[in-house]
């Protein structure tokens, strides 16, 4: 029986599909993308080496700063909007009879099953200075109405909204999941000993929570960094670069200005960034649990 | 007694409100979407946040369903996507049952290595695999969406999986193995109906994942070959850039199918993702 489980061939036939596609479809193209890293590959023509002058340049690049400083942003506006209304909404909603919770987790979780296509389209309708959903609310409470929600100054934190309204539901139902888990018998103790609601959910719910908090922390971070489908169609970082994520800088760099090999270079070190940041708070919060 | 009572409803008050107040910031766009997308172009003007369309504009679907390509798109989405579920799962099980059951000194590293990939983010190959695709002739076929759907799916699938595998009992194989039943047998017969409620996560994450997709559809693909459903949206902006009530109408149509779906699978699919981003 040892011999069956420990047959070379087997392991292999089993092995190697999934090896082949992870190598084909990510770690060549990342090594590649560390070789076009060091040329002026235009995506047409010679590749000339030129060393480490995309990445000199990549340093004092202001449109990359920019892309990580809103990245940050956005992680910031995850973590300390999005999740803690998340987290409420959730330990209300639990409190909910069957039917009405069904019904409200259903509700909150749908835009996220809709394609990031029809969102972002959607949203850019939702911010249109001329008939936009937003001016007719602005307008019905005595507004006037002509807000640029898209122009400059106002671009990011529009771009914000629509992120953080697309997956609050997914953060919801994490944390409703988690919440659900809690031993029911643990609110009964604190009834019995007279806490109210508030003090329930601070002392028993929060703490309890704090493995899924973490998990659900790293998540948004990692995503936030990772941003590009919806800006690519709602800004496409503009206006100038002021709602510019890496991915979509990059994308940008190759693709509209011909810069394939500077395109690269942005690659890899949002490859480096993403790793380091998932490593990083996967550290932190192991640490504590320890 | 009475003030108990009267405690009650106000929390319950309280608590209805909130949650609809919610619902309805998280449903009130995509109503707003519905209710233009049957109403002309020039509706769109008025200053009311939702309108009556005199008559309503069922046409608009029509142009959308017909300019849109949905039909074809929606076939490419559908074979591309339930392909890349059944290998992402296939896969998963296959490598789980290695890592977790087999023996070999590569195992810790091979499994270590496709777990990499979580951290990797999808957008950072669209340069070189563009590059790789066009040099080996992959643009414009279905491998070029397949190949890289399947790889990014498949750390979180082996990963669910693995955790799956390792508290499902070995006792139940080992019998079958005694009786003389092959590796590949055990995996069919034995261990992958116990791998159920894994196997429906994983189905769920992947689809979910690529359904949606277009970053990397629209940097490998340029003939509507082998185009999904997300372009029925990126190409109506151009055509019809000024009737914004068809645009609108492709819109709703293309989130129709997997609203649908997610109407009829709510309870799976919600267990499904807590379940998948709770281990993952």
């Amino acid at each position: 029986m040892q011999k069956a489980y420990s047959n070379k061939a087997v392991i292999l036939s089993l092995v190697l599909p999934g090896l082949i596609t992870f190598v084909f479809a990510i770690l060549a193209p990342i090594c590649l993308s560390v070789y076009y890293g060091f040329t002026d590959f235009s995506g047409m023509g010679e590749a000339t080496f030129i060393g480490f002058a995309n990445y000199k340049e990549l340093f004092h690049d202001k449109a990359f700063g920019r892309s990580i400083l809103n990245s940050l942003f956005l992680a910031i506006g995850f973590v300390f909007v999005q999740h803690p209304l998340a987290i409420i909404t959730a330990a209300l909603l639990e409190r909910m009879g069957r039917k009405a919770e069904g019904f409200f987790r259903c509700v909150y979780f749908l835009p996220n099953v809709i394609s990031v296509a029809v969102i972002a389209y959607l949203w850019k309708f939702i911010y249109d200075p001329n008939f936009g959903l937003l001016n007719n609310i602005v307008k019905l409470f005595g507004g006037k109405g002509d807000i640029n929600w898209l122009g400059s100054g106002n671009a990011i934190w529009s771009v914000l909204i629509v992120l953080i309204w697309h997956g609050f539901g997914w953060g919801m139902l994490i944390y409703y999941t988690g919440i659900k888990n809690i031993d029911p018998t643990l609110y009964e103790a604190a009834a019995i000993d007279g806490a109210d609601n508030k003090i329930t959910f601070l002392k028993i719910t929060l703490p309890l929570m704090k493995p899924v908090i973490e998990v659900n922390v790293t998540l948004a971070v990692i995503s936030a960094l990772k941003q590009m489908e919806t800006v690519y169609l709602l800004t496409n970082g503009g206006p100038g670069n002021e709602t510019q994520f890496m991915a979509n800088y990059l994308y940008k760099q190759a693709f509209s200005s011909f810069r394939y090999g500077y395109g690269n270079s942005i690659s890899v070190v949002f490859v480096i960034i993403c790793v380091f940041a998932t490593a990083v708070l996967n550290r932190i919060f192991k640490e504590r649990e320890a | 007694m009475e003030k108990i009572a009267k405690k009650f409803t106000i929390g319950k008050v309280v608590l209805w409100t909130i949650l609809i107040i919610v619902a309805v910031i998280q449903l009130f766009p995509l109503i707003w979407l519905l209710d233009f997308s049957v109403a002309s172009s020039n509706d769109m003007f008025t200053s009311g946040l939702l309108i009556w369309p005199e008559p309503f504009h069922f046409d608009n679907y029509v142009k959308a369903f017909v300019d849109g390509h949905f039909l074809l798109y929606f076939k490419n989405s559908m074979l591309i996507n339930t392909l890349a579920v059944l290998l992402v799962i296939t896969i998963s099980i296959g490598m789980a049952f290695a890592c977790t059951r087999m023996h070999w000194k590569l195992s810790g590293l091979v499994k270590g290595l496709i777990l990499l990939g979580m951290m990797i983010p999808i957008h950072a190959t669209l340069l070189p695999n563009y590059v790789i695709y066009d040099k080996i002739g992959l643009t414009d076929t279905i491998w070029a969406l397949l190949i890289p759907y399947v790889a990014f799916s498949l750390p979180q699938g082996l990963f669910l999986t693995c955790g799956f595998m390792e508290s499902v009992p070995k006792e139940i194989e080992e019998a079958a193995m005694i009786d003389g039943c092959g590796i590949y047998r055990i995996i069919i017969v034995v261990v992958a109906p116990m791998l159920k409620s894994s196997v429906v996560t994983v189905a769920i994450m992947t689809f979910l994942n690529n359904w949606n997709e277009f970053m990397m559809a629209s940097t490998y693909l340029s003939s509507p070959t082998w185009k999904t459903l997300p372009f029925s949206v990126l190409e109506f902006t151009g055509l019809y850039s000024s009737n914004y009530a068809v645009q609108f109408a492709v819109m709703a149509l293309t989130a129709a199918p997997v609203v649908i779906l997610y109407i009829i699978l709510n309870k799976h699919i919600t267990k499904g993702v807590a379940m998948g981003a709770v281990k993952g």
